[in-house]
This record gives C-alpha cells, structure tokens and sequence, in this order.
C-alpha cells in the first residue's frame, strides 16, 4: 500500500498537490464498496464537503447520529497529516447498520439506494435539530397546503424542482403541480448520451386507459397528456442511471450495461418555460461507477475531479487517471459481453456555485 | 510500423497527385506522422520520430490547400503544428519564440538557426485543451478549429487573425466542415447537436437537433446543395457587425485562382451554375433558391440528412423561439411561455420572433419521399481501413478510416495522455489565457475566450429559443456501433464505423454506377420501416 501512496503524489507531482487537500481511501468493511464509493463522490462535491464541515464545528458535542458520525469522517480527512492514505470508516458503517435495518449485513447494497437514504436522512437530522433548537411553534397558516419549511443545506444543494404538467385531452386544460427532487433518475437506451436520457425523462406521456387523469375542470376521469420538465435546476445535479431492470423471464434484475456517454459539461434542454435558472452550466466533479454483471454482485469505485485532474477511488485505492480513461466507464456496445463497468450516478456541480 | 501505435487520421496530397505518384501523410496515435506513397511505395519519410515535437495523439492531419509540400497537423495537446515535409526535425526539443498572440490563442516560431520542422506552433484555447478537428475553408483563405473546450475558432490562415467563433451549448466540438460556398461552418459535438455558423454575421444561425448521442462528423453533400454564386456582400442584415474587417477576410476571396480551385471539392454536379470563384456577381443574388444539404453521423449510430434552407438562415438572432414541443401540440405550455419570456427578453434588442421551425411531427414520411438519397440495403461493402483509393474526389473521406481497420482503437486512446491535467508543456502559452489584447475582430459581443457563461444569450452561443432549430429530413440507424465517417461522392456516400466497416450507399437511380452493389434499392421509407442494417448487409 506504501508503494501505492507514494506513487499517487509522485503522479501528481509534489510541487502540483494542491494545498489543503487530502485524498484518502476508505477501507472496505466487507461488501460497504456501496457506502465507500458514494461517500468519497459526496466528499468531493465540495458544496456538501463545506457544509458538513461546517456543521462538525458548530455541533461539537451532540447526540450521535449518522450526520455527526459522517462529518466526524469527513474532519478526520480534512485534517490528516498526510495528504493520501487509507481510513477506515468504521463509526459511520457502524452507525448506518444501527439506522437502518438493510444495510445490517455484509450484503453489497444499492449505492444509488444509500445515497437516497443519507440525503434524506442527513436532512431529516438537520430539521429535527432545527425543530428542537428553536421550538417555535410554525404559525398556522389558515388555507392552502402546509408551508414550505425554511430549505436545509441539503435542499440548498441537491434540491430540485420538477413541475408536471398535465393537459386534459377532453377540455384542453392544463394543469400543472410541482415536486422536489434530490435526484433524476433516467432509463438509458443503447448507444446515447444522458442528454437524450434526460430528453426522454421529459418525454411525453398519454395518460388512457386504465391510467387515466382525473380532470378538476371535467370532474371526471379523461385522457391526457403529461411531462415533466425542471423548473428549478439544483445546485448539484445527481443523475441516476436505471441500470438494473427487472426482467421477468429471469425473475431478477439484471445489468443493463448500454453505452451512455456523459460530457464533461451539461446544460438541460428538458426545463420549463418557467424555469428559474435554465441557463446553469454544469461540470462533472464525481462518478459513481458499478462494476460487475448484477446489482448484488460486482463492485462500486468512483472517480472525482478534483483541482483540475481526475482521481480514480477504488476502497482504499487512490489513482491519478487521465480524462481520456473516462471513457472506459460509458458503457458497452454490445450486449454480448456480461460485465462491465459502467457509470451509475453522475454528479454535476453548477458552475455558477463556485 | 511501431508497436503500440496506430494510424488516427490521413489526407492526400491533392496538388502533386499524379496517376502513379501521391503523397499521403498519416498521424499516428502516439504522436507521429509519417509520409509514405502508396502507390510508388518508396517515399517514406518520418516526422516527430523521436516525439519530441508532440507526444500525444495527432487528431487531424491535412495538406495546407495549394501547396505541394506544407501540411498541419493538430494534437490532443491542442497545439497545432505547420511541417513542410522536407525539412528535417531536429535531434532535440524544439524552442519557441512567440510569434503571434490573441484572444484565446497564441502562435510561435521556432528558435533556429537552420529552418527546420515544425515551422510554426499554434496553440489553441487553454492548455491541454485537445483540438479534435480543423478545416481549410474551400477557398483555403480561412481555418475553422474545434476543440474539447467547445470553441469553434476562425482563423484567417496566412494573417493568423482570429475572425470569429462560436461556443458549443455545452461540452466539446468535435468535428467541423464548411459549406461548399465558404458561406457557413458547421460543427457537431457533445450537445448532440449540429450547429450552423455565419461566416459573414459571426454568430450561431440554426442548430439540428436529431442525434440520441455525440456528433462525430458533419459532411455538407455538395451534389444536393443549391446556392446563388454570392459571397462577401450579403447577409449582413444581422445588425452589429459594422467592423469592415469581416468583409475583407470573407472566405471565397480569390487567391491565386489555380490553387483555390484545386483545394475546393471537386465539385462536377448539374446544380452547380458558374464557377464560384469568378464571382463578383454582387447583384441577383436571389437568382438560385439556396438550398444547403448537410450529413451528420453521430455516436448513437445514425445518420442525420438536413436541408438548410435560405428562410432559416435569414431570421434575425431572436429572443423567444419557442414553440411548445408537447407533442407537437401549438397551445399546450402557452402560459408558460409569457412568464419565461420574461427572463429572456433582456439579451437581445430587436428581433422578430417568426419561427419557421421545420414542423416536427410526419416529417419522416413527408420527406423521404421526396428525399433524393437511397438507402439500399443490401449493398454494404466491407473492406478495410488502409485500402485507400486513389481518388482524387474522395481524399478527405478515406482519410478518416484510416484508423479502423486495426481493430481496437481503444487501446491506443487508452495508451496517450490527452493532458487534462495541470502538468508538462513548458510555460509558455501561460500568458494567452489572461491575455487582454482583444482583437476586435469577430461581433462586438464576443467575450474573453475562456468564459462560456458570458456568451450564452450572445451569437456565439445563443441560448436554445434564440435561435431556429431544424429537425432532420431523416434520422436513421444504419449501423451497429458508432460511425466515424461520412463522405459524399456523386454516385454514392460512404460511411465508416468504430468496428472497421465501411459502407458505400447508392443514391437513387445509381445503383449501376455505383460498384460493387449487388442487391436491390430501398427507399429511405422502406429501409427506415424495416429497422437497422446489419453489418453484413442485411435488413434485420
């Protein structure tokens, strides 16, 4: 491992280490590649890595929950001596099998279903706290749905909003409703890019049959037609790849390892005409990559952008990668072959935050 | 020839071309460039052996136009380097001296007693940043780059003024071509969009949006296209390009009238009316409906066919576009589009806001009936990359199959380091970032180079309903894996794909002319019913 580490600052050059950074594996408690991959993604989208640092200072002595345990981890990076090496995330894995029952094993688990938990989880402790800390009573607002409480860090940084719009194909009136997102979860098709992904996200539906809308305005059930396009485009855009479909020929999910390619830079075309911020310019900062040919087989990595070069994070491996290996993690072009490595969660960070 | 390595692009030297005799330069993926003859099979020359000139890949190679012995060649370093084939390389590292700097590139000579190889260094955009492709305009006056930076960049070659450029909605550029006429560059990149550059009004006129994934060539066909024989003159009805530097640098300016025409595609078909060259002709310019007939073939393995027609190129830059795309229905999202029109209304002053979209839905039948094109499906014809025709109308096609027929390109792209990150390649182009010196020669909103979010909403990169958006005539499979070339001929066009076949497609009513075609015509209609094309040939 020593080799390893020297190695990874001999790529870098000494003299181009960025100052103040610290890049560190995680060790590998048995099948928490999973945890390892997503939290080393998390740690470098560098809006969440300040603000669960910021929160480790504020709350110095609190109760243990799975935010503390993770700012507690990310300090301890952010404060090694040296600048790579291994950690083991040991309070963190510990704590996350006590909070939730399924990720009580040595089972490899869904890492886009453990990032979903510890989003909502981080943020559901954030506004506990909140609750607790300021015990005003919210003053009652007599009509409408209940109102919006203040946005978290979390909604500030992943926070999305979907709006979808609904037209009713008897009396052409449409309607539209709005809802949070934390992340976009797409269905890939073989041989395109995530901007089709998403394009098609947005496509639109007709609503008949057994599935049809019930209209307001006709008080009846009515065919119609429905998309969903962004109306708020967060600060970090976390697209999910729908890799793993369930065939029921096999009675299983299977991979679905079609090639997507994914640009270093993104735009939307799917937002809304009422889009708050449709011109955002995103840049890639972190991949998260499943390896093998089943969801309860194989291996997650993930590779980061950080200062400027790209960084291959394999448990407590830490490789220097050129952009151009990027490529390897598209996907395959034929379905021949079983297994493969193949992006999972893609996160974009806007470039207006920086 | 070396292990490790292998052959990335090739151009044929069109001006010393003879019938037993050309000269064929080939890049290779590590950085070298050899210059052999296949016919005579004597000539065999070696540059950048030793790479000490560049170490990374070269992404496009081509004879300067007019010239029997100057050719330039672009790496994934994003240098740019002129060679004249025979002078010698020099046994160490070159050293430069500055020679020429603008807004976003810089330009050095090399530091010598005796002239030697390479005889100019351009470097373009921030460092490290890969050029994936460039094009001499048809007149050889202008040099279009495209880089992964997602700047589409015009150079006026001999003064080495940057005349304009254009920035991709997103991502990088990755393939460029000019209109026959010199009038417009189009590019295609990772927005899966091909987007339409005015040379004449410096600014984004139109963008395709057909393509599920990366565009990787774009190709105009010159025997479908019509325009007027005009030029310089016209178009500049886009307003606040008032600078008279653009007209002295249009692209159809005559050069030395032998290489000028050598150097355009051989262009033999009945639409053309006169020799564009002898041009002049700035009255009646309406007299022929233009008509400009583009390909594009994309990683998501279709080919796009698109007409550019001359109503789109004509609409002012606009602020509100839009038109609802809900299936294809006019009024849905109506509301929403006065409360967005809003947030946009600020970016540009005076505008019509007519959208002749080409109108999305049945487009696919309506149009492959009347399409010229054919696809036959069973005429595909395999063989492999080198088998380079000596075809004196087709050397800008063959060029980029070169690669192919070896298999596993993706070996060699894993092997070369494209230099992403901060390190090597001396300091000197440190200074062309931050470089203030603003050549005031493009429009008047064009921005310092490296700052993409201050050109959206201008016309290099004008935001989406800004700007006409074409649907294409047919968007059709015709492939397993991923095309990387597309060439028209006047008989047929040819396409190459990542796993080394190479297709030839007759045109309608060709199919005798066009060799080695066995099997029987299908319309575009036909074929588009009968889904993807096999690489054996067969309609699956």
């Amino acid at each position: 491992m020593g080799a390893n580490i020297s190695q990874l600052e001999r790529d870098i050059g000494s003299d181009q280490f960025p100052p103040n950074e610290h890049y560190f594996g995680l060790v590998n408690f048995g099948n928490t590649c999973y945890s390892n991959s997503v939290l080393q993604a998390l740690y470098f989208c560098k809006p969440f890595r300040e603000k669960v640092l910021e929160y480790k200072a504020r709350n110095k002595r609190t109760k243990e929950t799975l935010l503390t345990c993770l700012a507690d981890l990310f300090y301890s990076i952010a404060t090694q001596k040296k600048k790579v090496g291994s950690i083991a995330p040991k309070k963190f894995i510990a704590r996350l099998r006590k909070e939730k029952e399924e990720f009580d094993n040595y089972m490899q688990q869904d890492a886009h279903e453990f990032l979903n938990f510890l989003i909502n989880h981080i943020n559901e402790i954030i506004l506990a706290e909140r609750h607790q800390s300021s015990c005003k009573p919210k003053m009652g607002i007599g009509e409408g749905p209940t109102p919006q409480p203040e946005p978290t860090w979390v909604h500030e940084i992943f926070q999305g909003i979907l709006t979808s719009e609904t037209r009713c194909l008897n009396c052409e009136t449409v309607s539209s409703k709005d809802e949070d997102f934390f992340d976009l979860q797409v269905d890939v098709d073989q041989n395109t890019s995530i901007t089709h992904c998403l394009k098609c996200f947005s496509n639109t539906e007709t609503l008949c049959s057994d599935n049809k809308f019930k209209c307001d305005h006709c008080s009846s059930y009515q065919e119609a037609q429905k998309r969903m396009r962004v109306k708020k485009l967060p600060m970090i855009l976390a697209l999910h790849l729908k890799r793993f479909k369930y065939m029921e020929q096999y009675n299983r999910h299977i991979k679905v390892s079609h090639r997507v390619v994914f640009p270093l830079e993104l735009r939307l075309f799917n937002t809304s005409d009422d889009a708050v911020n449709p011109d955002r310019l995103y840049d890639l900062v972190a991949v998260v990559i499943h390896c093998g040919s089943g969801p309860n087989r194989g291996h997650y990595i993930s590779i980061v952008k950080s200062h400027g070069f790209w960084l291959l994070f394999d448990d407590d491996m830490v490789d220097k990668i050129d952009a151009s290996t990027i490529e390897d993690f598209y996907g395959l072009t034929s379905d021949i072959q079983k297994s493969s490595e193949t992006g999972y969660i893609l996160f974009y960070q806007s470039r207006d935050c920086v | 020839m070396y292990k490790g390595t292998n052959p990335t692009c090739h151009d044929f030297n069109v001006v010393t071309m003879t019938p037993d005799s050309v000269s064929l330069v080939v890049g290779f993926s590590t950085g070298q460039i050899q210059l052999i003859d296949p016919i005579k099979k004597e000539l065999s020359k070696l540059y950048n052996e030793e790479r000490l000139i560049d170490k990374t890949k070269v992404t496009c190679i081509r004879w300067v136009p007019g010239s029997t012995n100057l050719f330039l060649v672009s790496h994934s370093s994003g240098q740019l380097y002129l060679y004249n084939e025979e002078l010698p390389c020099g046994t160490a590292p070159p050293h430069y001296q500055p020679f020429k700097q603008g807004d976003g590139y810089a330009i050095h000579t090399c530091k010598t007693k005796s002239t030697r190889n390479p005889l100019y260094r351009w470097v373009i955009g921030s460092e490290g940043c890969c050029i994936n492709e460039f094009a001499f305009s048809p007149c050889g006056t202008c040099l279009a780059v495209v880089s992964q930076d997602g700047f589409l960049r015009v150079f006026h070659y001999d003064t080495m003024e940057l005349l304009g450029s254009a920035r991709s909605y997103f991502g990088g550029f990755l393939c460029v071509c000019w209109s026959p006429d010199g009038r417009y560059v189009v590019v295609g990149g990772e927005d899966d969009l091909v987007t339409v550059w005015s040379f004449h009004e410096r600014r984004v006129v139109a963008r395709g949006q057909g393509h599920r994934s990366w565009v990787s060539v774009v190709a105009f066909d010159p025997y479908t296209t019509s325009y007027s024989e005009q030029d310089g003159t016209v178009d500049f009805s886009g307003g606040s390009d008032d600078e008279t530097t653009q007209q002295n640098h249009t692209p159809n300016c005559t050069l030395s009238s032998g290489s000028s025409e050598r150097s355009s595609v051989t262009r033999n078909s009945g639409n053309q009316a006169s020799n564009r060259n002898s041009s002049g002709s700035d009255f009646n310019r309406m007299n022929a409906a233009t008509c400009y007939r583009l390909g594009s073939v994309g990683q998501d393995t279709q080919l796009c066919l698109w007409d550019i027609t001359e109503d789109v190129l004509r609409q002012p830059m606009c602020s509100k576009l839009r038109t609802s795309g809900v299936g294809g229905s006019g009024t849905f999202g109506v509301n929403g589009l006065a409360a967005g029109g809003a947030y946009h209304l600020n970016s540009m002053g005076g505008c019509v806001p007519r959208c002749n979209n080409v109108s999305t839905t049945l487009q696919t039948n309506a149009v492959a009936s009347k399409d010229k094109e054919c696809l036959a499906d069973g005429n595909a014809t395999h063989f492999h990359g080198m088998n380079m025709h000596n075809n004196s109308s087709a050397p800008s096609l063959t060029q980029r199959l070169a690669g192919l027929g070896f298999g596993d390109r993706k070996d060699g792209s894993g092997t070369h380091k494209r230099n992403f990150s901060l390190a090597s390649r001396g300091g000197s182009t440190g200074g062309d970032k931050n470089n203030s010196s603003y050549r005031g020669s493009g429009t008047s909103n064009r921005t310092s180079a490296d700052d993409p979010m201050r050109l959206i909403g201008t016309g290099a990169c004008p935001r989406f309903d800004e700007c006409p958006v074409l649907e294409p005539l047919i968007c059709k499979k015709i492939a397993h894996e991923r095309l990387t070339a597309l060439i028209f001929r006047e008989d047929c066009f040819v396409t190459a794909c990542q796993d080394g076949y190479v297709y030839t497609w007759a045109r309608p009513g060709k199919m005798g002319l066009a060799s080695h075609i066995p099997s029987s015509p299908t319309t575009v209609t036909a074929a588009a019913v009968g889904g993807g094309i096999g690489p054996s040939g067969t309609v699956v």
